[in-house]
């Protein structure tokens, strides 16, 4: 039993990693069908990780309404928006238009899900402005170093700002688009770089962890 | 004095949102007409590239864009299909994003219309397909071993729009409008490993992210946000809604701009007067 | 009369084949030249997909186009297969290192890709190329029908480089294990990770639950990863303490990875029966759908700590603003660059990048995952090192004209 709870996933895991390691360095054929195939049961198991997932919220929400928990009201509105997108999308066999006629699916798509995901994003402009409030306050160096490139950045995205700073530094015979053009391909990518670069020596090494077995949280205990 | 300011600094955000709803719809209910000066190097090396392709080739539009990114990315779309109808361009339409059916359903009931282009002939939709990276591979060999049928169920290979294109080879342009990151597979998987020109139009927040690609010419243009849009559809001379939303987009960074500079204002004083 | 007959039809029958064979063969012209020196074999280092074809270059003028034909034993007959001129093809331009491929100076090599032309050939398949040359459409020179067998490689010599680092790095990654320290080695302050116990003593004390992020990223994520191993060492301080934990989930496959990693962390503080299923829940595999109801439920419950671990695309401002109008107390981390602004404006401690790649070693300071983090900081110093050397090689190399120096610099470093 040891065999099977312990060692048979660590096994499959290394000998899996293994193999998608080395068909990067294994051209043929075989290797090729392998990371297809690996990819394919990966979709298979999302699959039912989803059912797993959809079955698990559907029980949790249902157990809030039953027991009238606080906030019980918005659990009746996962069950309506399942339902209002499903049965739509079953009756017209998942067609948004037939025939040149919008079906139940593509009403409930362009009107229903578009306008909600389209507001979601759009809140973010209102965060943005608010948090901008708050934070480019120079408290220290970096902060003023901070405020310096987000002003001089928002200023050039603005006609009115363009023109002011023609006004005031136009002798100096640096358009704002070339000091932005600067700012944005020279010190922030040098940043994003460093970035990248650690992120993608960390993610070896992780990878590394797993694939021989010395991180194994996600395998629980027995 | 200085508790009034202090207050002012730690003023309710709902005040900052009612604000910015106010200045936002003023552009909507009148169009101001603010001007656009600048054209970014990105989005005018997009422009030449599309502008570039000889009438009669065919190019690949990969649009993988949700609702939640439509009102930045749909314009791209718009104004780049427009112009390539204008030029009489082949246009082939794939995606790699579920959400996405639906927006390209709603483009293609309008723009090819406008042009008078007719599907199969001069533009043909390939259905969603989960695995990206599995489909461009497939398409570096054999375009119609993933795309052996359009969404309306024809055999690919038998439309007319569809002549003489077996892989990349024949295929002079790829377009990707996303606001995930699909590009950046293009750009490693087609672009860079088939030597086809890739174009990218993104979010404005993912726009800067880019930066390194196209500096190595990996990525040959950009088009970012809806200012790269209304630069986009100013070049192409087709005004639409990216051109309008600026005078909103304008507005809204002046009154960041003022908000951020009042903030340093007032904490100045309170500190230092 | 019947013996005349057949004598003078069988004498017809010489005559005219007499004069046939005379007679000059109307409509064919005379024969080409052939192009000499023209081989061809599999390609090598690839699927088994492609050919190589090789011949002198210099033997006709410079606008000369060529065009490569080829059939196959299916196909039959002749097809088209690339047309080009001299200049776009020489042997420089096939995209392989210099120690897995030489170039003949004067020489013409080119990759022909068949897969498209005529489908997918099994390993070991004849194929015959031929090559013509052509001066204004007119053909010049025609070089003989060369049978080449395409066949499936086995290893790309043209990644040796990328082998040659990662057998480095798995080498100083199973060396540094190994020995593996019992005395703690110093890793620096990591601000974010250390503020973790003072979140949860805060929940505590407020009796308020802790929110436990951990983004929209799929299992096979890096930082997802990542945050499971954060999400397992938050869960056991949060059981020591006798606090509570609760974690929305976007993607079922991390949600189930999750459950198993609470449990254990509840199980090893010894408060099994604490433990719930409901931990772990899933919300939504919508990005925005996630971020509304998330938002919904830090505005209604008030948490007193909410973490934010994993990856995260547009929906982390919606998030931290939202946590940060609550007042509770915020650490985030991420590899995605482009929201670590968001978080740096409305958390309190970020952790950028590899930080949170670091966090499973800095929380449960085991020896070996600590040790892992030294092969971490070792490929950075090669990689700074690279950079610092190489670009010197290559300024001084561009300067001094030294070229050869200047390509196997770039070339060493390239990926191919």
């Amino acid at each position: 039993m040891k065999i099977i709870k312990n060692y048979l996933p660590l096994a499959m895991v290394m000998v899996m990693g293994l193999l998608m390691l080395g068909s990067y360095y294994v051209p043929h054929k075989l290797s090729v069908d392998y990371v297809e195939q690996m990819n394919k049961w990966e979709n298979i198991v999302f699959a039912f990780a989803f059912l797993l997932g959809l079955l698990s919220l559907f029980v949790s929400h249902y157990g809030k309404i039953r027991r009238r928990q606080d906030g019980w009201g918005y659990s009746i509105f996962v069950f309506v928006g399942f339902l209002i997108m499903v049965v739509p999308s079953l009756i017209s066999g998942g067609k948004q238009m037939v025939d040149g006629q919008v079906t139940g699916l593509g009403w409930s798509f362009r009107y229903v899900y578009n306008a909600l995901s389209a507001t979601m994003f759009a809140v973010l402009a209102f965060y943005i402005v608010s948090t901008a409030y708050r934070s480019f306050r120079i408290k220290s160096a970096q902060a003023f170093v901070l405020f310096v490139a987000a002003f001089i950045l928002i200023l050039g995205k603005v006609p009115l700002g363009q023109m002011a700073w023609e006004s005031v530094l136009g002798w100096t015979g640096y358009g704002i688009d070339r000091v932005i053009e600067w700012i944005m391909s020279v010190p922030a990518v040098a940043g994003k770089r460093g970035i990248m670069i650690g992120i993608a020596i960390g993610a070896i090494v992780t990878s590394l962890k797993i694939i021989f077995g010395i991180e194994r949280q996600y395998m629980g205990k027995d | 004095m200085k508790e009034n300011l202090l207050k002012f600094l730690k003023i309710d955000r709902r005040w900052i949102f009612l604000a910015l709803a106010m200045i936002l719809f003023v552009p909507i209910i009148k169009p101001i007409g603010l001007p656009n000066k600048t054209i970014s190097k990105d989005v005018q090396n997009a422009f030449n590239y599309l502008d570039k392709v000889p009438a009669g080739s065919f190019v690949l539009f990969s649009l993988d864009y949700d609702p939640s990114t439509r009102p930045e990315l749909h314009p791209q779309a718009v104004a780049a299909l427009r112009y390539a109808f204008k030029k009489n361009l082949r246009v082939g339409i794939v995606t790699y994003i579920a959400g996405s059916t639906g927006l390209i359903q709603q483009l293609i009931e309008k723009v090819p219309a406008e042009a008078g282009k007719v599907n199969g002939t001069d533009y043909v939709v390939y259905p969603y397909m989960a695995n990206a990276v599995a489909a461009m591979t497939q398409m570096a060999s054999d375009f119609y071993g993933i795309y052996d049928k359009d969404i309306d169920g024809r055999d690919a290979r038998s439309l007319p729009v569809m002549k003489g294109v077996r892989n990349y080879k024949d295929i002079p342009l790829i377009v990707n409008i996303t606001g995930t990151s699909i590009l950046d597979f293009w750009v490693a998987y087609v672009g860079d490993k088939y030597n086809v020109p890739v174009v990218g139009g993104v979010t404005a927040i993912s726009q800067p992210g880019y930066g390194p690609y196209l500096q190595t010419g990996q990525l040959k243009g950009l088009i970012g946000g809806m200012k790269g849009a209304a630069e986009f559809e100013s070049l192409v001379k087709e005004p639409g809604k990216g051109t309008s939303g600026i005078d909103a987009l304008n507005l809204a960074h002046l009154m960041v701009l003022l908000l951020i500079l009042t903030s340093n204002i007032i904490l100045l004083v309170v500190r230092y007067l | 009369m019947a013996k005349t007959k057949t004598l003078a039809v069988l004498i017809a029958f010489f005559l005219a084949a007499g004069a046939a064979s005379a007679a000059p063969k109307a409509g064919k012209t005379a024969p080409v030249p052939a192009i000499a020196g023209f081989t061809a074999a599999d390609m090598p280092y690839d699927a088994g997909n492609a050919l190589l074809l090789r011949w002198p270059d210099g033997q006709y003028a410079a606008d000369t186009v060529y065009r490569v034909f080829l059939s196959t034993a299916e196909a039959g007959g002749w097809v088209q297969a690339d047309e080009f001129k001299a200049a776009d093809r020489s042997a420089k331009a096939i995209p392989l290192p210099f120690w897995a491929w030489e170039p003949l100076p004067g020489e013409l090599a080119v990759k022909l890709e068949i897969g498209a032309l005529v489908g997918e050939l099994k390993s070991g398949s004849d194929v015959k190329v031929k090559v013509a040359a052509f001066e204004k459409d007119k053909l010049i020179a025609e070089s003989l029908a060369v049978t080449a067998q395409i066949r499936g490689n086995w290893f790309r010599l043209d990644r040796l480089n990328n082998l040659i680092l990662l057998t480095v790095v798995v080498i100083a990654f199973f060396w540094a294990v190994s020995h593996a320290k019992r005395k703690g080695l110093f890793i620096r302050r990591i601000a974010g990770l250390d503020a973790i116990d003072e979140a949860i003593g805060r929940s505590t004390e407020m009796g308020k639950p802790i929110y436990y992020v951990p983004g929209i990223g799929q299992m096979s994520t890096i930082s997802t990863i990542a945050s499971t191993f954060i999400l397992g060492e938050v869960a056991k301080k949060v059981a020591s303490y006798d606090s509570q934990i609760k974690v929305p989930h976007y993607d079922p496959v991390v949600m189930t990875v999750a459950k198993e990693v609470v449990k254990q962390s509840y199980l090893e503080a010894g408060r099994p029966d604490s433990y719930r299923e409901d931990l772990n829940f899933f919300v939504s595999h919508d990005q925005f759908s996630y971020a509304a109801s998330v938002d919904g439920m830090i505005s209604r419950e008030k948490p007193a700590a909410i973490f934010f671990m994993g990856y995260f695309m547009a929906e982390s401002l919606l998030l931290a603003e939202v946590g940060s109008t609550t007042g509770a107390i915020q650490i985030a981390g991420t590899d995605v660059e482009h929201q670590l602004p968001f978080f740096f404006t409305a958390c309190d401690y970020t952790l950028i990048g590899e930080e949170l790649y670091a966090a499973g070693a800095y929380l449960s300071k085991e020896p070996m995952l600590v040790s892992a983090l030294k092969v971490q900081d070792l490929g950075k110093l090669v990689v700074m090192v690279s950079v610092a050397i190489g670009g010197l090689l290559v300024a001084v190399g561009a300067k001094l004209q030294w070229d050869n120096l200047v390509q196997v610099i770039m070339t060493l470093f390239k990926a191919y």
